[in-house]
C-alpha cells in the first residue's frame, strides 16, 4: 500500500560504502597493508600514551570522570581508573592527538588517532560477550583509514592543507563510525546508517588548530563515530544517500564528486598505494622539512655539539608553502610553537634538531631562541604548493659577515617517500610509552602489535595499556 | 589596565559575561518565558517518539553521575550532558519546536542544556529563577547575532542545519552564563564549542535530525564545562581570518561584527522579533500552505456542499524553492512533516493538521495518496524561501475547469501574527498532558509563569 517504487533504485555512493564496510573481510587484507597498519597502530598508541601527560589530557580526563560509572574502557596510562567507552575513546583520542605527534596521510588528515581509540574501547565493552582477535581489530582499523581516505578524494580541496575544516574532524568521525560499525558486525542497512548519523556530528574549523582545544578534534571524531555507529546499532536512521549529496557530506567541502568503492572481489586499499608520514617530533607535518633542511645547514655553520652563535646570524629565509594557521613568527604557547615554521627553524637551529622537549615552556621562552626568531622571515615561492605530497623547505641563512649558506629538503626522514625503519618506530614508540608504561607493558605492546594477526583476543592491548605488570596478560596473548 | 584591542570574540565574551537581570525589558521576558513553556512542552510530547527512545536506550549505558531529569521520565536521571542530549532531542523530535528568523529552532539548543546544568550544580550555589531567564536568552540572543554575520543564513537552509551551527553556540554561551564563567571563560566555551558545531541539511527529515538539537544542547554545555575547567581555544573563533577559517567555516559569506557592550543598555533581538510557534508538528513551511489549503477547502465546500476529492482535477501549490521540504510521496514521518505535498493534503482532507496526522495509518491512506498524485508543484519568482517573506497558495483545478485559490501570507502562529496566551497554553497542556498529570501540568505553568521569582531554578527541571 502506499505508492511504493517496486523497481530497484541504482545503487547510492552511500550504499556502496555501506556494503563495502560490511562485506570486506581479513582475507582482502593484503601483506603490506597488514604491515603498514600495524606500524600505525604502534605509532598510534605510543604517541597517545606519551600525550596522557599533557594538560589538555588531564583536562578532558577530569571532564570525562564525572560520567564514570560501571565503566570499563581501559584509559591510556591509567591503571587508577577506567571511563565508559565513549569517553575513554574521547580522552584516548585527545591524547594521541595532543602534542601533534601522530600519523598524517595524503590526502592529508591524522587518520589512526580517530579510528584506533574508539576500536579498543569498544572491544573491551564488548569482550564479555565476545572475543575479538588480533585479525578482526586489523580489519577494522583498515576500514576506518580506508573510508577516511576514500572519502578525501571526493574533493580536490582536500588534498591541499586545510583552511575550512580540520579534516580528522570531518572525514575522521566518518571512520571512526565505519570502524565501529564493522567491529559491530552491523547489516548494510546499519552502516549506511552510521555514517549517515556521523555525518552530523563531523566538522570543526580550522580556528582551533595550534590551539589546546585541537587535540579535541580527534578525540571528539573517535567518540561520535562510535555514538553514531551505537546509535545506528539501536536502530537510528538518518539519510540513505548521505555521502552522495550536497547537502550531506559535501557541505564540508566548497568541490564534492562521491564515487564509488572497488568491488570486493579484488578490492584495493589505499594504504596498500599510499604509506603515512610518522613523525619524529611532535609538531606540525610541515615543520619536519623545516627541521631537517636547518639540521643540514646547520653543519655549515658548527661542529655537531657545538652551540650557534646566534649574534653571528644575520638573517633566517625560510622558504615554504602558504599555510597560514602554522605561520607563527613568535608563538606563545606549547600549542603555537608545534604549529610554527619560525620557531621549527630556530630550534633546529639553536638544538641541531627537534624533540619532544624543545616545547617546554621554558624553552619555548629562552632569549636565544627569540633572538633568532626575530631574524626570521618566511617566502613562499609560487612552486612551493600547500600539499604534503609537493611542498618543499628551503632555507637561506645569511651572517652578519655577508656569507649565506643554503639547504633544501624535498623529502624529510618519516615522509612516506623515505619511511621511517622499525628500528626507528620502534624507538619512537618506545620513548613515548616508557614515559608511562613499564618495560615490560612497553614490550608486550610492541609484540601484540607485531604479532596481531595471530593474536586471539585483542583485549590484551587494553591490559598493557593501562599499566598492568602482570605475566598473566602475556600468556593470554595466546602466541603459537 | 592593558589596553585591548576588541576582536568580536572578546565582545561577545564580555557581553556574556557582563549583560544583567536588568538588561531583560518586559516584551523579552515575556516571550522568552512562552518559548520556554512551548519547548518544555514539546519537549514532554516528544519524549514519546522512537527517535527519543532510541537515544535514552543509548545514553542509560553511562548513567552514573546521574543529578539530571529527562522529560516524561519521572525518577530518571542521567548525566547532565547526556540529560540534555536526551532532552534536547525530544524537543526536536516531531519538529514542533519554536522557530525564529532567521532562520533556526533556537528554544530547544538552549533550554535542556540549562535545566540539566541547574541540576547539576551544588545546593549552595543554584541559580535562581531571574538568572536562569537571563542565561536563557543569552543563549537565544547569541544565536540570533550570529546568524545576521551572513546573508545567506536568512534564507531557508541548505547546507549545514542552522540548529546545528548557531545552536551549539548559542547552549555554550547560555550555560557560560549560569555558571558564572569569567570573559576569558566565555570566549573559550564559544571557541570549544564551534568545534563541536555543524551538521549537514542531508539529516532533515530524517530520524537524525532531532540529534541536531540534542548535540546543539549538549555539545553547548559540554564546552562551557570544559572551559570551566580551563580547556583554551581559539581566542579569534568569531573574527573573520582569511586561510584559517574559525566560525566562518559554516558561512559562504560571513561578516562578523562586535556587540555593543552591556554598559547600559542592551536591546535583546527578541525584542524586535519574536518566534513563531507552531500549531502542528511539521516544518515551519507546511504552516503556510496548510492555511491555504484549509482556506480554499472551504471555498470548495460551500462551491459545492461538501469536500468531494472527486471535483478535483489538480491541485497547484505555489511554494518557495527549498528541496528538503518539496516530497511528492513520503514514505516516513520525518519525510512527511518535510512535505508541502503531504501537509497540503492532508488539510483538504482532515480540515487540519495535527499529532495524529503523521501516524503510519494516516501518511499511508489510499484517499490521500490519491489526492497526492494530483499535485502539481510551482516556484514563483516571489515567493522567497525565507521565513519573513514566504507564502503559501494552494490552487484547487476542479474537472469542470474552475480554479479555486487559497493563500496564507501569515499564519496564525507567525512572529507577525503571535499565538494568542490561551492557544500556546492550550498548545502546551495538549503536549504535557502526553506524559504528565494534570496538577503537573498546571504546576509547570505556573513555575514559568513566576520564573523570575524562583528561588532555586533546579526546581523547574525536576519537575519535569
Amino acid at each position: 500500500w502506499g505508492v511504493c517504487l517496486m523497481t530497484p533504485t541504482p545503487m547510492t555512493v552511500t550504499e556502496n560504502f555501506a556494503n563495502v564496510i560490511h562485506g570486506l573481510n581479513a582475507s582482502h587484507l593484503t601483506d603490506r597493508v597488514i604491515q603498514r597498519s600495524k606500524r600505525m597502530i604502534l605509532d598510534t598508541l605510543g604517541v597517545g600514551l606519551l600525550g596522557t601527560s599533557t594538560d589538555v589530557f588531564h583536562k578532558v580526563t577530569q571532564y570525562s570522570k564525572i560520567y564514570h560509572s560501571d565503566a570499563s574502557s581501559t584509559v591510556w596510562g591509567h591503571s587508577d581508573f577506567r571511563l565508559p567507552p565513549l569517553y575513554a575513546a574521547f580522552v584516548n583520542g585527545v591524547a594521541v592527538h595532543s602534542m601533534d605527534f601522530d600519523d598524517t596521510w595524503h590526502p592529508a588528515t591524522h587518520p589512526s588517532g580517530a579510528v584506533l581509540p574508539a576500536l579498543l574501547a569498544l572491544s573491551e565493552i564488548l569482550s564479555q560477550k565476545q572475543k575479538f582477535s588480533g585479525l578482526d581489530l586489523l580489519l577494522a582499523f583498515n576500514i576506518g583509514i580506508e573510508v577516511q581516505g576514500r572519502l578525501m578524494r571526493f574533493s580536490n580541496e582536500a588534498s591541499n592543507v586545510p583552511k575550512r575544516f580540520h579534516p580528522p574532524a570531518v572525514v575522521g568521525t566518518m571512520g571512526s563510525a565505519a570502524a565501529t560499525a564493522k567491529l559491530l558486525a552491523l547489516d548494510q542497512f546499519k552502516c549506511k546508517a552510521a555514517l549517515a548519523v556521523a555525518a552530523s556530528y563531523a566538522g570543526a574549523p580550522m580556528a582551533n588548530a595550534a590551539t589546546q582545544t585541537k587535540p579535541l578534534h580527534i578525540g571528539n571524531a573517535a567518540r561520535h563515530g562510535l555514538e553514531a555507529a551505537c546509535l545506528a546499532s539501536l536502530g537510528l536512521q538518518g539519510n540513505k544517500q548521505i555521502l552522495d549529496m550536497e547537502s550531506g557530506l559535501g557541505a564540508f567541502y566548497t568541490d564534492y564528486t562521491p564515487q564509488f568503492l572497488p568491488t570486493l572481489q579484488s578490492y584495493s586499499w589505499l594504504l596498500d598505494q599510499q604509506d603515512v608520514a610518522i613523525k619524529r617530533f611532535p609538531a606540525h607535518l610541515g615543520t619536519h622539512w623545516v627541521a631537517e633542511a636547518v639540521s643540514s645547514l646547520r653543519k655549515h655553520l658548527v661542529e655537531t655539539d657545538d652551540s650557534v652563535p646566534t649574534s653571528r646570524i644575520k638573517k633566517i629565509v625560510v622558504k615554504v608553502p602558504v599555510v597560514r594557521y602554522v605561520n607563527r613568527p613568535f608563538p606563545n604557547s606549547e600549542h603555537e610553537a608545534r604549529h610554527s615554521f619560525q620557531f621549527a627553524a630556530c630550534t633546529a637551529l639553536l638544538d641541531g634538531s627537534i624533540s619532544v622537549q624543545s616545547f617546554s615552556d621554558q624553552k619555548i621562552s629562552r632569549p636565544e631562541l627569540k633572538e633568532l626568531l626575530s631574524k626570521t622571515k618566511l617566502e613562499h615561492p609560487a612552486d612551493n604548493k600547500p600539499s604534503f605530497e609537493n611542498l618543499y623547505c628551503e632555507v637561506n641563512v645569511t651572517l652578519q659577515n655577508g656569507k649565506m649558506f643554503s639547504e633544501r629538503c624535498d623529502t624529510f626522514y618519516g615522509h612516506w617517500r623515505k619511511p621511517l625503519s622499525t628500528d626507528d618506530l620502534k624507538k619512537k614508540f618506545h620513548s613515548n610509552a616508557s614515559s608511562v608504561l613499564s618495560v615490560e607493558a612497553t614490550e608486550g605492546i610492541i609484540e601484540t602489535v607485531d604479532n596481531l594477526e595471530k593474536v586471539e583476543d585483542c583485549s590484551v592491548l587494553g591490559a598493557f595499556l593501562k599499566g598492568t605488570q602482570s605475566t598473566k596478560v602475556l600468556s593470554k596473548m595466546c602466541l603459537p | 589596565m592593558l589596553l585591548c584591542i576588541i576582536t568580536v570574540t572578546s565582545s561577545f565574551a564580555s557581553f556574556i559575561h557582563g549583560v544583567q537581570p536588568e538588561h531583560l525589558s518586559e516584551v523579552v521576558r515575556n516571550r522568552s518565558k512562552r518559548m520556554i513553556l512551548d519547548s518544555i512542552g514539546v519537549g514532554l510530547v516528544g519524549s514519546t517518539t522512537r527517535v527519543f527512545n532510541i537515544a535514552l536506550q543509548y545514553c542509560q549505558l553511562y548513567a552514573s553521575n546521574a543529578v539530571s531529569s529527562v522529560y516524561g521520565r519521572k525518577g530518571l536521571k542521567l548525566s547532565p550532558t547526556l540529560a540534555a542530549f536526551t532532552n534536547g532531542i525530544a524537543a526536536h523530535s516531531m519538529d514542533f519546536d519554536d522557530t525564529w528568523h532567521p532562520a533556526t529552532h533556537p528554544s530547544g539548543a538552549v533550554l535542556p542544556a540549562l535545566l540539566a546544568a541547574s541540576q547539576m550544580l551544588p545546593p549552595s550555589s543554584k541559580p535562581n529563577g531571574l538568572d536562569f531567564l537571563l542565561a536563557f536568552n543569552v543563549g537565544i540572543e547569541v544565536q540570533g547575532r550570529l546568524m545576521r554575520f551572513s546573508t545567506e543564513a536568512h534564507n531557508i537552509p541548505k547546507r549545514f542545519h542552522p540548529p546545528s551551527v548557531v545552536g551549539t553556540m548559542g547552549s555554550a554561551a547560555a550555560t557560560a552564563k549560569l555558571l558564572s564563567l569569567n570573559v576569558t571563560q566565555c570566549a573559550h566555551a564559544l571557541a570549544i564549542a564551534a568545534s563541536l558545531a555543524g551538521a549537514p541539511m542531508a539529516n532533515a527529515a530524517t530520524q537524525a535530525k532531532p540529534l541536531h538539537i540534542g548535540n546543539a544542547t549538549r555539545l553547548g554545555l559540554e564546552a562551557a564545562l570544559l572551559a570551566a575547567w580551563g580547556m583554551e581555544a581559539s581566542p579569534l573563533i568569531l573574527d573573520d581570518i582569511p586561510g584559517c577559517s574559525g566560525f566562518s567555516a559554516f558561512y559562504g559569506d560571513y561578516r562578523p561584527k562586535p556587540l555593543p557592550l552591556p554598559a547600559n543598555s542592551h536591546e535583546f533581538l527578541l525584542e524586535k522579533q519574536d518566534v513563531a510557534f507552531k500549531r502542528f508538528p511539521a516544518h515551519l513551511g507546511m504552516h503556510w500552505i496548510v492555511d491555504a489549503a484549509v482556506s480554499v477547502r472551504n471555498l470548495l465546500i460551500n462551491y459545492s456542499g461538501s469536500f468531494s476529492p472527486s471535483l478535483i482535477h489538480a491541485i497547484v501549490l505555489r511554494i518557495p524553492v527549498s528541496k528538503y521540504i518539496n516530497r511528492p510521496f513520503p514514505a516516513s514521518e520525518h519525510q512527511a512533516r518535510h512535505s508541502f505535498q503531504f501537509n497540503a493534503c492532508t488539510a483538504l482532507l482532515d480540515g487540519k493538521v495535527g499529532l495524529n496526522s503523521f501516524t503510519d495509518g494516516c501518511i499511508h491512506r489510499r484517499e490521500l495518496t490519491e489526492l497526492l498524485a494530483k499535485v502539481l508543484v510551482e516556484h514563483p519568482e516571489d515567493n522567497i524561501a525565507n521565513f519573513d517573506k514566504m507564502y503559501g497558495e494552494v490552487a484547487l483545478v476542479l474537472e469542470n475547469g474552475d480554479v479555486l485559490t487559497g493563500r496564507c501570507d501569515t499564519f496564525y502562529g507567525h512572529w507577525r501574527k503571535p499565538l494568542s496566551r490561551e492557544s500556546l497554553l492550550n498548545k502546551f497542556r495538549s503536549n504535557a498532558s502526553h506524559v504528565l498529570p494534570d496538577n503537573k501540568v498546571n504546576s509547570i505553568i505556573a513555575t514559568v509563569d513566576n520564573l523570575e521569582n524562583l528561588p532555586d531554578s533546579s526546581q523547574l527541571a525536576s519537575s519535569l
